[in-house]
């Protein structure tokens, strides 16, 4: 059993991209009555989809070392889409924050934080299982 | 990057809508000042604001484009506003002119107590914004502690 799976990889993955979110919002937040401020947001779910592929559709054998490894991971060089919301209303200070969406992406964000670090511990758990059996 | 630079914006959010607080105060505790050390009656004050990347260090700005998106905020000046003062008919004042007029500053109360309100509630969603960040922090500690 590989303790580094993609499974765990994926979960490190998303924590990762859900602090740097976090960070995102709490910029927009700040910046709420900021004149000319653009509302920034963060994307990583469907390139986190693609390098998890969980179903296994997407990926190729690989036999030597030297072949891509195609949608078997890639966590590594995985990056998240940050870019100016499109939709944000344009307040007359040229400030695009919706603050109350932003709070409720925000507590979204960390329900999901939560959910995951509590993931990793649960497939932590299973192995400490797995390790104490004998006994 | 890490979420210790998230409660850094939210401080950076806190001091500045602490600042506009500031000077909210001393507009509505002023509405009736004629005389001021620079002379004349005092002048409503206001506050700009004005974001910058987050990041304070070589090695944060280094690591790239996210710290150039995620920004912070402050306060770039406070200026004096020049609305013109209201003239007040009031011959035996100290500070009236040779007609009887006095300059009172020309401040609405009631419009710095809506900012007053506007920045309560924009303290309140940084504190908020805190909250979730460190609560986010304190559950990363929580990693293989079963």
């Amino acid at each position: 059993m590989d303790v580094n799976d993609k499974t765990f990889r994926a979960l490190a993955t998303s924590l990762k991209f859900r602090e740097m979110r976090q960070e995102l919002m709490t910029g927009n937040v700040a910046n709420a009555q900021t004149p000319g401020y653009k509302s920034v947001k963060l994307d990583f779910e469907e390139a986190l989809a693609r390098a998890t592929d969980v179903d296994g559709n997407l990926s190729m054998n690989a036999s030597d070392e030297r072949h891509f490894n195609v949608g078997g991971g890639g966590f590594n060089n995985l990056e998240p889409e940050v870019y100016e919301d499109p939709n944000g209303i344009v307040s007359e200070n040229g400030n695009t924050v919706d603050v109350e969406a932003e709070m409720a992406r925000m507590a979204e964000n960390k329900i999901m934080y939560d959910t995951t670090v509590q993931l990793i511990n649960k497939k932590l758990g299973l192995m400490k299982y797995a390790l104490n059996s004998e006994k | 990057m890490d979420l210790l630079t998230s409660l850094r914006i939210s401080a950076s959010g806190l001091a500045a809508q602490r600042k506009r607080m500031e000077s909210v105060s001393s507009n509505i505790a002023n509405a009736q000042t004629t005389r001021t050390a620079e002379g004349g009656p005092y002048r409503k004050k206001e506050v700009v604001f004005g974001s910058e990347p987050a990041r304070d260090s070589f090695a944060e700005i280094l690591e790239g484009e996210l710290d150039e998106k995620a920004q912070t905020v402050h306060v770039t000046e406070v200026v004096n506003s020049d609305k013109p003062p209201i003239l007040k008919y009031e011959p035996s004042h100290p500070d009236a002119n040779k007609d009887g007029y006095v300059a009172y500053p020309d401040i609405n109360v009631m419009q710095e107590m809506a900012d007053m309100i506007e920045a309560q509630r924009a303290y309140e969603a940084n504190v908020s914004a805190v909250n979730t960040t460190k609560s986010m922090a304190l559950k990363t500690l929580e990693i293989g502690k079963n």
